[in-house]
């Protein structure tokens, strides 16, 4: 065989081997889905049974009515937008003044702001909570959301985005007698709207599935995340996997639309904040 | 920039001094943030690592008591190792597969765009979701044991076994990982200009040679940016031991975290919690100065 014919047959190959991938990465979503539509017995049937007879839509009521689920859902929305549009401000806001303004002390605050990545919920988490309890937001949406309204790989981002944005473009705007606060609202944040994409999709993702947090701060009922419903679901009835499932498909919607939505601002905005420095 | 304009200095200095405010008020809302929640949190924690605190009662100056209690514990010793056999377990491997799967999506084949989209697809997916879907999948009767037992292996209880748990998480969170550190990577392996991988093929140097002397050495930063990454990701890991395996079988699966919110908010021993935190801390610190090394030293070639 010819090289070329080799190298042909090589690209083929790999070819083959990165659709291959594809299953190994969506197969457990797919089994989720397929499992969510079948019966009880269906479930662990053998030899394995990779669809439905029949697809069991009733199984989705039937979970949630096993808890308070709409709460939980809503609960997870609001904690989970309210953080997204307090990271998109906030980062945003904080990565324009560290792009491209001079101040003294410029370099150390972001250094401050950049050594707080070393510092998740995680390590800090008992004087969080009593910060929290402090301020009596103990048992509060106010609780749930504003420790994570502001994250610094947010800031990071933005910055590294806005730095890339021509200079020009800001000076014209002052020329013309645009107020700082103009410039930021009207010509900084509709140019980055691809930095944007990625962190809403980001910040969605992490907090729209809260379970540390909640689980210490949220011990009412009515301010449970949906993770928290679902635990203790899955810790009342094990077998039940179909309507479990069910319940996980339902939370994979809005993360799905979102990524959908945002996908392609998403691989754009990484791949041009560049992560360099 | 002022001795070009000597004769607008008042107005042009004013103009110095507001966008000095202005860009200072811009970051000022987040500093503020990160000093009620990152910063005092943080001074606190090491405090209260002093002092005994069951949260009911006021706390008491404990000395290095807390420090001396958790170290004669054999549990965190255990949690420790579990920690540090969790990180290096799924982030090696995911070093490797992230950069391949980068590599992969970044050659010309038909039907690219839809193939990229399958595999970033998983990063938009919440963790609940992945640790319920392979916990399901890990059931003894479950699809793992199934598939497994078609090529002759016998079944296993994955989740309950002390062998087999830990491995089972990993799997799970190296599968988690590769998709996100591989969009990063692509990003850096789309951020080389084309022509240096052509000038290389002009002088004769075969696919292995261009990414050993090419690829490789312009996408440091981004290597490096992974490495630490994906070992301070794996170092917060919780979900998954908490909804999967409670940290068990016989604590094999209890990773720090899990260890000092067990200790915080099932004992009550806020003092202790806040000492295991301070070691959890002086990792991450560690890590993160060695990334910054490394960095330097990488940013000079």
């Amino acid at each position: 065989m010819s090289s070329r014919a080799l190298s042909l047959w090589g690209g083929r190959l790999l070819t083959i081997l990165t659709i291959a991938g594809i299953g190994v990465t969506l197969l457990p979503y797919f089994w989720m889905l397929s499992s969510s539509l079948k019966t009880s017995s269906e479930v662990f049937e053998l030899p394995v049974r990779w669809l439905p007879r029949e697809p069991q839509w009733s199984n989705y009521p039937a979970a949630l009515s096993r808890g308070a689920f709409g709460v939980y859902f809503f609960n997870s929305a609001v904690v989970a937008l309210a953080v997204m549009a307090g990271n998109l401000l906030v980062c945003s806001l904080a990565g324009y003044g560290l792009a491209k303004f001079r101040f003294p002390y410029r370099e150390l605050s972001f250094r401050a702001i950049l050594s707080t990545l070393m510092l998740p919920l995680e390590i800090v988490l008992v004087p969080t909570f009593l910060v929290v309890r402090g301020l009596g937001l103990v048992n509060s949406y106010g609780g749930l959301i504003i420790p994570l309204a502001v994250d610094a790989f947010g800031i990071f981002l933005m910055r590294q985005y806005i730095k890339d944005l021509p200079d020009s473009l800001i000076e014209a705007a002052r020329l013309d007698g645009c107020s700082e606060r103009g410039i930021f609202w009207r010509i900084i944040l509709p140019n980055c709207k691809p930095a944007l994409g990625a962190l809403a999709l980001l910040t969605f993702r992490d907090n729209w599935d809260q379970f540390l947090w909640p689980l210490i701060v949220a011990s009412k009922d009515t301010l449970k995340t949906f993770p928290l419903g679902l635990a203790q679901m899955e810790g009342i009835d094990s077998a039940a996997y179909h309507e479990i499932m069910a319940i996980a498909v339902i939370a994979m919607i809005p993360t799905a639309i979102i990524f959908l939505f945002f996908q392609r601002a998403f691989v754009r905005g990484i791949a041009l904040s560049g992560l360099k420095e | 920039m002022f001795q070009q304009r000597v004769g607008w200095r008042w107005p042009s200095l004013s103009l110095q001094t507001r966008l000095c405010w202005a860009g200072f008020l811009f970051v000022l809302p987040a500093l503020l943030h990160l000093i009620v929640f990152k910063f005092y949190p943080m001074v606190e924690a090491f405090r209260l690592s002093f002092y005994k605190y069951d949260l009911m009662t006021p706390p008491v100056f404990h000395g290095v008591e807390n420090y001396k209690t958790v170290w004669n514990n054999p549990l965190f010793h255990q949690s420790f190792w579990v920690s540090v056999k969790y990180m290096f377990g799924v982030s090696v491997p995911e070093w490797f597969l992230a950069f391949a799967l980068a590599l992969l999506l970044n050659r010309g084949m038909p039907g690219r765009p839809v193939i990229r989209l399958a595999y970033f697809f998983p990063i938009a997916m919440s963790q609940i979701v992945v640790a319920l879907v392979w916990k399901f999948m890990y059931n003894p009767l479950g699809v793992v044991n199934t598939l497994l037992g078609a090529v002759g292996i016998g079944r296993i209880n994955w989740l309950a076994t002390e062998q087999s748990a830990l491995p089972a998480l990993i799997l799970i969170g190296i599968w988690r990982g590769i998709p996100l550190f591989g969009v990063i990577y692509l990003a850096g392996l789309q951020s080389i200009p084309k022509e240096y991988h052509e000038a290389a093929t002009v002088d004769g140097a075969g696919p292995w040679q261009s990414l050993r002397h090419v690829t490789i050495p312009l996408l440091t930063p981004t290597i490096l940016f992974v490495m630490v990454m994906s070992l301070l990701s794996a170092m917060k890991v919780f979900l998954n031991p908490l909804v999967m395996t409670e940290g068990g079988p016989n604590g094999t699966t209890r990773v720090l975290p899990y260890f000092i919110y067990e200790t915080a908010f099932a004992y009550h021993r806020m003092g202790e919690a806040a000492a295991a935190s301070m070691v959890l801390f002086a990792f991450a610190f560690a890590l993160t100065l060695i990334q910054l090394r490394l960095l330097r030293r990488g940013g000079v070639e």
